[in-house]
């Protein structure tokens, strides 16, 4: 930053031009100083709970009691080991990649079909349905949450895992359809015309050339889609009774209800459903980012 | 539908060949989208509809029949039960609290942390890194986390016993306290907000023309200037959209009230949409699912003028 403000200025002639450009020689340390000092602050508060949450993972039955110190004196994994054979953390993973995996697979498969139409086909119709399908981000959560549970009580997947799938599924319809058509629209249409020249059919253009195309898309909405569901709870709450086909969101608030609950055994199953999502987040950010930009420029 | 050129390379094809394509693309069209209408139709339509229609009666979930009771649950709400009325208007006031204030910390939050993190090069990934995991995160095991780092043994009377800040601390739990426990709540949610708000600002500082900022470093502007007089008039844009989406989310949303104190102590931190939450699943054999429907759909009504005073704003100052 500096070195661009030296350079910008150098080139300008003139004594105002220099005592700018020297002024800035020492008020711009002092300026990176202070950037650097609040980002490191803010940082530290980013990450405060998770620090503390690591911490009470580590510490044993007795010293979670104590206070909040951050360093535990006998760090050990037993609280975490406990928490994912004894206490059933395994299966609530198993049951979370389940819903997580078929959350997001059907939603790649609905609205990347649905997508192409809106966004490459020609249909009589295809405004006024897009606009519907839009038209559901503004309808609050609450307004719905009953009629569904009701709504799966009718069907008989009460209670089911794919109960919650569905409207799970449905859900991102919205943010799906408007980012997934956007970056088919993008695709020129020489490439369309050309694979029709080469006698290939809608469904052989859509899985040949639109899919690969526009792959960076399809890892956002994965993602878009997969980290609030793996994150799911209240809907996951009114829904599920059986604690076979519980969620890791749902099994932790179920810990924290019935057993006396023990902070130390928490916070492990809390680092338990957190530690997936930030490896993936750190893995593939590139995508996410893009995707939060795009949905709201769109 | 009126450019024919660019659908068709070639000049000879007949107008029945042509229209033929048309017809096959259409209909490749609607089996395109079929798997979504029929999964919006059921989830989509039929709920909203059931929602909206349950907002006009009375029912408490078993009982075969609905009690049609017209606008009345809405009345009840909003000035007639002498019960609901002042419940409804005291976390309706609490709810307007957190709609305002929570957007307010976000920007003053997430503009400035966006101007640092647009300065510098040397670990500029890593931050946003760190400050986005907030975010991806974000639900019941983070809101845990708080919980454990807010009570009266917590990490945060910790340390400020330890930093000689020890009659900041709170013996009850900033979470137990009536008086600390809304504002605690509000601080945590805006923790969870500014990552997107931050991001959004990031993009939109980068899209600034770097000889905007030049000129204004030439004429002797300070960093600070620079920051307040032409950076944050140029991405207005972007605040119109960082407060439409947390005053839509600070009003809808309440899985952080449910879970980090369900409305307590005493009801200090009751809002408006855990009033709904509650009425619709925590009311035993009463008949309160359509007073449950009616709030949400006024919670809703609220949200679309915001959006519409938003949209207005920010299209009068670009």
């Amino acid at each position: 930053m500096t070195a661009s403000i030296l350079s910008g200025t150098r080139t300008e002639p003139g004594e105002r031009a220099a005592r700018v450009a020297h002024a800035h020689g020492s008020s711009g340390r002092v300026a990176r100083v202070v950037t650097y000092l609040l980002l490191t602050v803010y940082a530290v508060i980013s990450l405060y709970p998770f620090a503390l949450m690591v911490s009470g993972a580590l510490k044993d039955d007795k010293e979670i009691l104590l206070d909040g110190h951050l360093i535990p004196h006998n760090p050990t994994l037993s609280t975490l080991n406990r928490t994912w054979n004894e206490l059933d953390f395994l299966r609530y993973f198993g049951n979370s990649l389940v819903v997580t995996g078929a959350t997001t697979l059907g939603v790649l498969v609905v609205y990347s079909l649905a997508g192409y139409a809106f966004g490459v086909l020609r249909f009589p119709g295809r405004r006024p349905l897009y606009g519907l399908f839009l038209s559901l981000l503004f309808v609050p959560g609450i307004t719905v949450l009953l009629p569904i549970v009701i709504l799966q009580q009718k069907l008989g997947i009460l209670g089911t895992q794919l109960g919650i799938i569905l409207p799970f599924i449905n859900g991102t319809a919205p943010l799906s359809i408007l980012l997934l058509s956007n970056s088919f629209r993008s695709v020129p249409t020489e490439l369309r015309e050309s694979a029709r020249c080469d006698g290939a059919g809608e469904l052989r253009t859509f899985f040949s050339i639109y899919l690969p195309t526009c792959r960076p898309a399809l890892v956002t909405i994965a993602l878009l889609t997969a980290i609030p569901t793996w994150n799911e709870y209240v809907l996951t709450r009114v829904s599920l009774n059986d604690t076979s086909t519980f969620t890791l969101p749902i099994a932790l608030q179920n810990l924290n209800s019935t057993v006396s609950p023990q902070e130390n055994v928490l916070m492990a199953a809390s680092l338990i459903i957190v530690l997936p999502v930030i490896i993936l987040f750190v893995l593939l950010q590139r995508y996410f980012v893009n995707g939060l930009q795009g949905a709201v420029k769109g | 539908v009126t450019d024919v050129t660019s659908e068709s390379p070639t000049t000879v094809p007949a107008a029945s060949s042509f229209r033929r394509r048309r017809v096959r693309e259409a209909l490749t069209g609607y089996a395109f989208v079929l798997p979504a209408v029929a999964l919006f139709g059921v989830m989509g339509v039929y709920t909203v509809g059931y929602g909206f229609a349950l907002s006009l009666a009375r029912w408490n979930g078993f009982t075969p029949n609905w009690t049609w009771v017209g606008f009345s649950n809405y009345l009840d709400l909003l000035y007639r039960d002498p019960i609901l009325a002042p419940e409804t208007r005291s976390d309706g006031i609490r709810t307007l609290v957190v709609v305002l204030v929570v957007p307010a910390l976000t920007v003053l939050g997430g503009f400035p942390l966006a101007v640092a993190l647009n300065r510098i090069r040397f670990l500029r990934s890593m931050f946003r890194t760190v400050f986005f995991l907030p975010y991806v995160t974000a639900g019941i095991a983070v809101f845990y986390a708080w919980t454990y780092v807010l009570q009266p043994t917590g990490s945060l009377n910790y340390l400020l016993r330890h930093l000689g800040l020890g009659s900041l601390a709170q013996p009850q739990g900033f979470l137990g306290n009536p008086t600390t426990a809304l504002p605690t709540l509000i601080v945590v949610m805006v923790w969870g907000a500014i990552p997107v708000a931050m991001i959004l600002y990031l993009t939109g500082l980068q899209a600034i023309d770097s000889s905007v900022i030049d000129a204004a470093r030439t004429d002797g502007a300070s960093g600070f200037r620079i920051m307040t007089a032409v950076m944050w008039p140029l991405l207005r844009p972007i605040t119109a959209a960082v407060i439409l989406l947390n005053m839509r989310e600070a009003l809808q949303g309440f899985q952080i009230f449910l879970i980090m104190t369900n409305g307590g102590p005493g009801g200090h931190t009751e809002v408006l949409g855990l009033e709904a939450y509650n009425l619709a699943f925590f009311n035993g054999l009463k008949p309160t699912l359509g007073l449950s429907s009616a709030l949400g759909w006024m919670l809703f009504v609220v949200a679309l003028l915001l959006a519409g005073v938003n949209l207005r704003v920010l299209r009068s100052r670009v």
